[in-house]
């Protein structure tokens, strides 16, 4: 029997005991917070091994006790171990990272309480108490961002009333479930999308789900949040906790608490393909590292919502398959970009150049991220993407609209990954290839704390990659509505293809070795005898200036500059407006509130009498 | 127990004379009357509630019934009043205490105690009078302290408010002595109860003595159409009177009356059920939309309570109406205990949000939100709190308007009324973000300027505010059955047996 409330309750409770540890002990903060994370580490692996089923929570107070119950199944397994094992690298990462820096009050704690609020959330039987540890995270996302200045206070106000709004939302969703099933116990609830009740309930979850996942048109927070956050909660909320819980709720909407119509699913279909597409747009033209990774994190997301929507076994597997792939890349990426601004101190591509000598390790471990993340076999994102692009041709031969545009919905997918890999060509080239500026000369390779994690997540990446079809989807992926979808045909038999790859690196080494290539010429470019200035260094976001130069595209890209398609600032714009409205109204002059009086008066009258 | 009843309003009128007239002599009187005075009553509510079931009569003067005919004048405690008197006396308590040290740049502070006090008196014996004219007196005892209150500072602004409080004020009483006097002119007699049994009279006379108390009651609980004056007087007071007034005093004398009156007078109406419940949406969403747009940090406050209030007036609405059209008992016991709570939660939230600001404006100078930033880490206890307070007035877990913004929009989607769950919502998301605005412009941001003046603040305000926010966690608590019986129920209970309150008090 495993200790579940231990899971969700211990890191609350010790995260409230860290307050009271002074700020000044931020070392000792630290480690206490690793250890935590490793004991959670590992009741997560016993949670693993548990037998799936419903779990009454020990508990003191018998009041509650209805709402404490664990719905352990394949899925909340899934999401568990990720959880606590991502919660465990960054706390590793964080403990170098905000080594010696004026950082976020309170970190550590906000931290572990993030911990036990997520775990709450994935384990949730009861809807009541799912929101209560979802409603905190959101809490614990505001807490971990710095408002130090105009633009971080913006981003973590803007992230969240977004959150906030959509836990709000959820409330509505779950007052509507509970009006239409009578219960609300997540395993006993199955909706089907029609009626009107149905449809409202699917659009607050969904909006819910979303938000936190960080999709089109709910987006918008994620690239602000994770631009003036410190790198460590950008990979930890954003980056990898937000978007399992996110998906994890996605996953419940699809799997469990609604069978969708075909309507639900061409609605997700199109929000999926809408985000793959729009948020590599934005990614491409991003100048700002950071930024960039942040639309990327927005991107991502329509795979899974597009596996997710598929409704397929297979699908559902290769949504929930890159949900993992994600956090493992996406998390590593941001803890390398921390890394280059710990140690450079410089947010822009452009700036930076020629560090993969100086950090060798970041430079590979973001390296394999990179590839990753762009679908480049063996790697894990090729598989997953492998998996959906499978799924959505197994999914054109349905009856219907949504069905027959497969096409469509496939080659946005892969268009969407192309792009990924154009922008991540110059995020390598820019930031660790290139000319090498002098001003980084006495740069080193970050801190063991530091780089451990990312090596771990790089290599957990090639694993994930190469021995996905044997190892990770058999044992991870194996359980009700999506096992079996790893013995389909024609999918990608990742190891023997890795064992080809890996020959042909050899032998292009061999080649390299034997041959006289290595014995080059190497030169400045010549210009005409002048010497090179900084101006004629061609940087690496100028080869992409001109796609904002395209007509159409310019177009849209300018409505995004002046913020048209962001969902805040148009519902700030809406609220604004009726505020104008109503507070012209309210001019403070006496005799027109006595109006209003004897006006309201005279209506009531006049109506009920 | 009963015997102790008139003390609630024996002992803040009587501490207000003293204080008037030793105060002179002694140094810091009032202040030590004030706090005491409010402890005991603290004491004394709560050994009402853990000790006492049921209704509660003293009959002032003793005089026996003639027949069935009360004469005497009924001091009556029920469920609803003990919470209502719970709310005075804590709230009342922790502000007085913020006071002690907040008015020491007033030249007549010693008034400013005698005032709190009779304001007190006024509200308690609201809320313990069972007797509608008694709850005219009372009501205006309160009312003109508060007056005098809003204007305490004599700056410009704070006369023009408080002069408009008292023309839209006297106002209200006009309304509310005419409807009393139709109700006396229609049954002869002025007791609640004896009222409630005379009534079954004439279906057009109840209707428009109903829409006169609610008119008249409305402006006091600062209803939408009737909650101009509100944003005005509460911004102008002084901080701890403004936590007083949004906290404390719109309940007692406003939205107590109205549920008293609709659930235990009149016998409960669909029309005015609905009337009730569509008001409450509209203060709700007018309040939250004028509240989002404020730069002046109490005037935004000011607004919240409006739209708050709308909450409340939901939560119990849709509970009279569920009542009236013999819907599920259940649900609507549910509903008003969502508003209910959503009471006990606003006092205590708005009333340290209005401490915060009150200290922010005295360690800095100004509320104008666009002076201030980069306050949390000057003001580390100010920013905490008024963030956890924050995060209860925008319901987010794990504080406590979180719970009751969740059972009103659970009842309200069970009773059916998806609209006003869809605003509650809405509603949810603009508070949200007016709170954060506050926040990001207070707390965060880039300080504006150095802060020349820049004074610290003194340990009783500290106290006080950390005490609130402690509240604001442990409120929460209220949702859990035992406790809840305790504290909410029994009002609800009161609410809900509509016709046990006159069979309780004249027997």
């Amino acid at each position: 029997m495993v200790n579940f409330q231990m899971m969700i309750f211990f890191p609350m409770l010790a995260g409230i005991i860290l307050f009271l540890i002074p700020e000044t002990l931020k070392a000792v903060k630290g480690i206490i917070t690793i250890l935590i994370s490793v004991y959670i580490l590992y009741l997560a692996f016993s949670v693993f091994s548990a037998a799936s089923g419903l779990y009454q929570m020990q508990c003191t107070i018998p009041y509650i006790s209805s709402y404490l119950i664990l719905n352990v199944d394949g899925l909340s397994k899934l999401i568990v171990i990720f959880l606590s094992l991502f919660s465990f690298l960054f706390a590793l990462y964080s403990y170098g990272y905000l080594k010696g820096k004026q950082s976020v009050e309170c970190y550590y704690s906000y931290y572990v309480i993030t911990i036990g609020a997520a775990m709450g959330a994935a384990l949730a039987e009861n809807l009541l108490f799912f929101i209560f540890c979802w409603g905190i995270l959101g809490l614990t996302l505001y807490k971990l961002i710095k408002g130090h200045n105009e633009e971080s206070s913006s981003a973590a106000k803007k992230a969240f009333i977004l959150i906030g709004g959509s836990d709000s939302i959820l409330i509505l969703g779950i007052g509507l479930i509970f009006k239409l099933t009578g219960t609300y116990n997540i395993s006993a609830i199955n909706i089907s999308t029609s009626g009107a009740l149905a449809n409202a309930a699917f659009l607050c979850l969904l909006i819910a789900a979303l938000t936190k996942a960080g999709a089109i048109p709910f987006h918008t927070w994620v690239p602000d949040y994770v631009e003036h956050a410190p790198a460590s909660s950008s990979a930890f909320l954003p980056a990898s906790l937000d978007k399992l819980l996110g998906i994890y709720l996605l996953a419940r909407i699809c799997i469990q608490l609604f069978s969708l119509t075909a309507w639900a699913t061409m609605l997700l279909m199109i929000i999926g393909s809408l985000t793959i597409i729009c948020a590599v747009m934005m990614a491409l033209v991003q100048h700002n590292y950071k930024k960039l990774l942040g639309y990327h994190a927005v991107s991502q997301v329509g795979y899974m919502v597009t596996g997710l929507a598929l409704g397929t076994p297979l699908g559902i597997a290769a949504g929930l398959f890159h949900l993992i792939n994600h956090a493992l890349y996406k998390g590593g990426l941001f803890l390398s970009a921390g890394s280059i601004e710990k140690q450079t101190g410089e947010e822009e591509i452009d700036n930076l150049g020629g560090l993969s000598k100086l950090m060798p390790l970041t430079f590979f471990s973001m390296l394999v991220f990179a590839l990753s993340i762009s679908g480049i076999p063996p790697f894990n994102g090729f598989y997953s993407k492998w998996m959906i692009y499978r799924g959505i041709i197994d999914f054109g031969s349905g009856p219907d609209l949504v069905n027959k545009l497969w096409i469509l919905w496939l080659g946005l997918a892969v268009f969407g990954s192309v792009l990924t890999l154009a922008s991540f060509i110059k995020l390598i080239s820019g930031v660790f290839l290139g000319r090498f500026n002098q001003k980084f000369a006495k740069i080193k390779e970050v801190k063991f704390t530091m780089w451990l994690p990312q090596l771990i997540l790089a290599s957990l990446c090639i694993f994930f990659g190469v021995f996905a079809a044997t190892a990770i989807l058999p044992t991870l992926f194996n359980f009700a509505p999506i096992s079996g979808a790893q013995n389909l045909d024609g999918l990608w038999q990742s190891p023997q293809v890795s064992i080809l790859i890996l020959i042909s690196i050899v032998l292009g080494f061999v080649i390299y070795a034997i041959g006289n290539i290595g014995k080059h010429r190497r030169e400045d470019s010549f210009i005409g005898g002048e010497n090179i200035q900084d101006e004629t260094n061609f940087a690496p976001s100028d080869f992409y200036k001109t796609i904002t130069e395209f007509k159409l595209i310019a177009f849209f890209y300018n409505a995004a500059r002046k913020k048209w398609f962001d969902i805040y600032y148009l519902g700030k714009g809406f609220i604004l407006g009726l505020f104008n409205i109503f507070s012209a109204c309210h001019t403070g002059i006496l005799s027109t509130y006595l109006v209003w009086v004897a006006a309201g008066l005279a209506i009531i009258l006049l109506i009920l009498i | 127990m009963n015997a102790l009843i008139p003390l609630y309003v024996i002992v803040p009128l009587a501490s207000a004379f003293i204080m008037a007239i030793l105060g002179r002599l002694i140094k810091n009187f009032g202040k030590a009357v004030l706090i005491l005075e409010l402890l005991f009553l603290t004491c004394l509510t709560f050994s009402f509630i853990l000790n006492s079931q049921g209704t509660l009569v003293y009959k002032v003067g003793g005089f026996p019934d003639t027949g069935d005919i009360p004469i005497a004048i009924y001091m009556v405690i029920d469920g609803l009043s003990k919470l209502l008197l719970l709310i005075i006396s804590v709230v009342g308590l922790l502000t007085a205490l913020f006071s002690s040290s907040y008015t020491r740049e007033y030249t007549a502070e010693r008034k400013f105690y005698v005032l709190f006090s009779l304001m007190i008196a006024g509200m308690n014996g609201i809320v313990i009078s069972g007797d509608i004219f008694n709850i005219y007196v009372f009501l205006e005892i309160a009312a003109i302290s508060s007056y005098i209150l809003v204007a305490f500072g004599v700056e410009k602004h704070q006369l023009e408010a408080s002069f408009k409080y008292q023309v839209l004020g006297c106002l209200a009483s006009l309304m509310i002595l005419l409807a009393i006097g139709f109700i006396y002119w229609g049954t002869g007699t002025l007791n609640i109860a004896d009222i409630s049994r005379q009534l079954p009279y004439s279906a057009h006379f109840v209707k428009f003595v109903s829409i006169l108390f609610l008119v008249g009651f409305g402006l006091k609980a600062a209803i939408f159409p009737f909650h101009s004056w509100l944003p005005d007087a509460h911004s102008s007071a002084p901080s701890p009177i403004s936590a007083m007034l949004s906290g404390v005093l719109i309940k007692a004398i406003g939205i107590y009356v109205l549920f008293r009156i609709f659930f235990s007078m009149f016998a409960l109406s669909y029309q005015m059920s609905v009337t009730f419940t569509v008001l409450g949406t509209l203060s709700m969403v007018i309040g939250g939309l004028m509240a989002i747009g404020q730069w002046d940090f109490k005037r935004l406050l000011a607004f919240h309570s409006i739209s708050q209030m709308g909450y409340v007036i939901v939560g119990v609405g849709i509970g009279m109406i569920l009542l009236t059209t013999g819907g599920s008992k259940t649900i609507a016991a549910f509903s008003i205990f969502g508003g209910l709570f959503h009471m006990v939660n606003h006092s205590v939230f708005k009333g340290l949000l209005f401490l915060n600001a009150g200290s922010v404006e005295y360690a800095t100078g100004t509320r104008d939100l666009r002076k201030l930033g980069g306050l949390a880490e000057k003001m580390p206890i100010t920013a905490s709190t008024s963030m956890v307070a924050s995060f209860a007035i925008s319901g987010i877990p794990p504080f406590n308007g979180f719970f009751s913004k969740l059972i009103i929009i659970v009842a309200a989607v069970s009773a059916q009324y998806y609209w006003v769950a869809l605003f509650a919502v809405i509603v949810s998301i603009i508070t949200i973000s007016s709170f954060m605005k506050v926040q990001k412009y207070v707390f965060f941001n880039t300080p504006k300027r150095s802060y020349k003046n820049f004074r610290a603040i003194p340990l009783p305000m500290k106290f006080s505010m950390i005490i609130m926010a402690l509240l604001c966690l442990l409120l929460s608590m209220l949702v859990l059955s035992p406790i809840r019986d305790i504290f909410i129920t029994p009002a609800v209970d009161a609410l809900i047996n509509t016709l046990q309150y006159s069979a309780a008090v004249i027997g």
